[in-house]
């Protein structure tokens, strides 16, 4: 890929505060499209972000977003006013003028990026109309809930149609309908409106149902990256089975196989995981070999969130 | 289903255009925060008690203009007291005491009496337009944008300024404007330093109040401890100030703690009014210097303070 299509493309890039080292030698290349940016508090995520957005120098290393270049030698205003156009960016806090009726508070961040005022308050009601606000546009901003707040934010920072989106946390607060419903239209604006976005959070099913690539940092480094289809299929495989019979035997059969109990509550329902290959068929083949009836048999795969701390554990034990 | 209209407007609809510069962002900030001013009810209430006093002022000098020239050889009477009593006396009397006559003790006077209003209202709204976007976290939805800290700080400013103008400067140009129609046309080049004055006065009201209000605000944020410290700038420091330099006989550099004063002070020196000619006679004051020194170096304070606090990395939390 010609490095000026990578969306993002960072080169030994760290960050120190005194005497912690926030970001420690950076080095990623991030084609356009949906990524998620996950990590555990502390991991680096904002400090990041805040290199992205040109809010903070880098210590050492260079960079490019949008192939605009990001670095303390390119650090003027100019450069910083035409890398935050490129972007739009909501933030977690509430970020909200007290006072304002949406439609105002939208309008008045385009004007913030640049457009024209008309142009603002045109735009303004077209993205509050597509983020299905429309109803609710002359209301006060204090007044919304919180999944109008998520999404009133949402509104402005698409107000000047940027190419990517930096995102954070952009479902905290939100109710299980309020967060399908966001992370839905986050879907569709990569999906169907060719939107790049950059989703940090902690929430795994979040990036799961939005990205197509994953970032996970942690303690200031990149330990994984890679399209969330391959994340995925590092899953481990798992059963829950519930049994009735001479147990015992049947348990150490397993293992010979190279299955592992992962729970047993001494009646019967175990947690097991399974090697790579294995077939299920297997199960009842040896559970009809030792006297064992299989009474019932279910996928219990490992969630992102167990992988990702497995993934972590693994680096740091390293 | 939605009609065919309504669907389209559902869709994403892209934008293009050309974006205007950074500076622009300035205006839409003092807009806004201009807005969050005159929601107060507060707001129209102290506004109509500006207009009252400049309304006094300009119904006043007009009174003692007439007064000089229509009446001022007459004599009146009035009752067993008052018999063929000289109309030149109570008019000398009215103007030392009014001072209404277009001279820079006039000005000086009304933006005196205008500030104090000022102070007040900028006192209770500090809090909204500048503490809130602290209290509600509203700061990093300004500096995500592509302006600097100094564009916010200078539209905040630009607020304050247009409105500190609004209620001082302007009215005082009016007033000013006012006596050269009703005096002669010798008066506007006369007194053209009486205009430069003003606006120096102004600037400096400007710049005082709008950086003294951003980092108060910034720093307490809330309306309750905002009022009482403006409260103790202007008010408590004054009465102490008067304390120890009227009471007390302590040396006249005690009353630069007084921050009105020290801007009424420089206000005169742009004038050229000569020191030992401010009102009242009776008051001992610092040199017009002292009082600039004192009022730069808040400035320089407000300014690092507004440096440390307004910090672009906040965005991210």
């Amino acid at each position: 890929m010609d490095s000026s299509s990578y969306l993002i493309e960072l080169h030994h890039l760290s960050r120190r505060f005194g005497p912690v080292e926030a970001l420690r030698e950076v080095t990623l290349q991030l084609p356009p499209g949906r990524i998620g940016l996950l990590g555990p508090n502390g991991a680096g995520k904002s400090t990041l972000l805040k290199i992205l957005m040109g809010l903070l120098p880098p210590t050492s290393g260079s960079g490019r977003v949008l192939n605009q270049p990001i670095g303390a030698s390119t650090f003027g205003l100019e450069a910083a006013v035409q890398l935050r156009r490129l972007i739009g960016f909501m933030p977690e806090a509430d970020a909200l003028v007290p006072g304002m009726r949406g439609v105002d508070y939208v309008a008045f961040a385009g004007e913030l990026y640049g457009l024209p005022r008309k142009h603002a308050q045109r735009r303004a009601h077209e993205v509050l109309t597509y983020l299905e606000l429309e109803e609710a546009r002359y209301r006060r901003v204090e007044e919304y809930s919180t999944g109008m707040k998520q999404r009133v934010k949402l509104a402005q920072a698409l107000i000047h149609d940027p190419p990517l989106l930096l995102l954070d946390e952009p479902t905290s607060g939100l109710d299980p309908a309020g967060r399908d419903a966001m992370l839905r239209l986050l879907l569709e604006l990569g999906r169907d409106h060719g939107k790049s976005m950059l989703l940090c959070t902690h929430l795994l099913a979040d990036v799961e149902t939005v990205c197509e690539q994953v970032v996970i940092v942690y303690q200031g480094q990149i330990r994984g990256q890679g399209s969330v289809r391959d994340l995925c299929a590092r899953r481990h495989d798992r059963y829950r089975l519930q049994l009735q019979g001479d147990l015992a035997v049947y348990r150490e059969e397993l293992q010979l196989e190279g299955v592992k109990i992962l729970h047993d509550n001494g009646q019967g329902d175990w947690r097991v995981q399974v090697p790579e290959g294995w077939v299920t068929r297997a199960f009842f083949a040896l559970a009809e070999n030792h006297q064992v009836i299989v009474r019932g048999l279910q996928r219990d795969d490992e969630s992102l969130e167990e992988m990702f701390l497995r993934i972590i554990r693994k680096d740091s034990s390293a | 289903m939605p009609p065919p209209s309504q669907e389209m407007l559902l869709k994403y609809r892209p934008w293009r255009g050309s974006f205007h510069g950074p500076s622009r962002a300035v205006w839409a900030i003092a807009r806004v925060a201009l807005g969050q001013m005159v929601h107060r009810k507060m707001f129209w209430s102290m506004y109509g008690l500006s207009l009252m006093i400049f309304l006094f002022f300009f119904f006043g000098q007009y009174l003692m203009f007439w007064l000089d020239t229509q009446i001022s050889s007459q004599t009146f009477s009035g009752g067993s007291l008052f018999r063929n009593v000289p109309t030149q006396g109570l008019i000398t009397f009215l103007k030392r005491g009014a001072q209404l006559d277009g001279s820079a003790q006039t000005f000086g006077n009304f933006i005196w009496f205008e500030g104090f209003i000022v102070v007040i209202v900028l006192a209770f709204v500090g809090s909204v337009i500048v503490g809130n976007d602290f209290h509600y976290g509203s700061l990093p939805f300004f500096l995500s944008k592509p302006i600097t800290r100094w564009h916010y700080v200078a539209g905040k400013c630009l607020a304050v300024a247009l409105f500190v103008n609004l209620m001082t400067t302007l009215p005082a140009i009016v007033l000013w404007v006012q006596y050269g129609l009703i005096d002669d046309f010798e008066y506007f080049i006369d007194n053209f330093h009486l205009l430069l004055g003003i606006l120096g006065y102004g600037l400096i009201l400007t710049v005082t109040l709008s950086l003294l209000l951003l980092a108060t605000a910034t720093w307490l944020r809330r309306t309750v401890p905002m009022v009482m410290v403006w409260m103790a700038l202007f008010v408590l420091s004054r009465s102490i100030g008067r304390g120890l330099v009227d009471g007390m006989r302590f040396d006249p550099r005690w009353r630069l703690i007084d921050l009105w004063n020290d801007m009424y002070l420089i206000g005169h020196w742009i004038w050229g009014t000569p020191h030992q000619q401010l009102r009242p006679l009776s008051q001992a004051q610092p040199e017009y210097w002292q009082a600039a020194v004192v009022v730069v170096a808040l400035w320089a304070c407000c300014v690092v303070y507004l440096h440390r606090r307004i910090q672009a990395v906040e965005v991210v939390s």
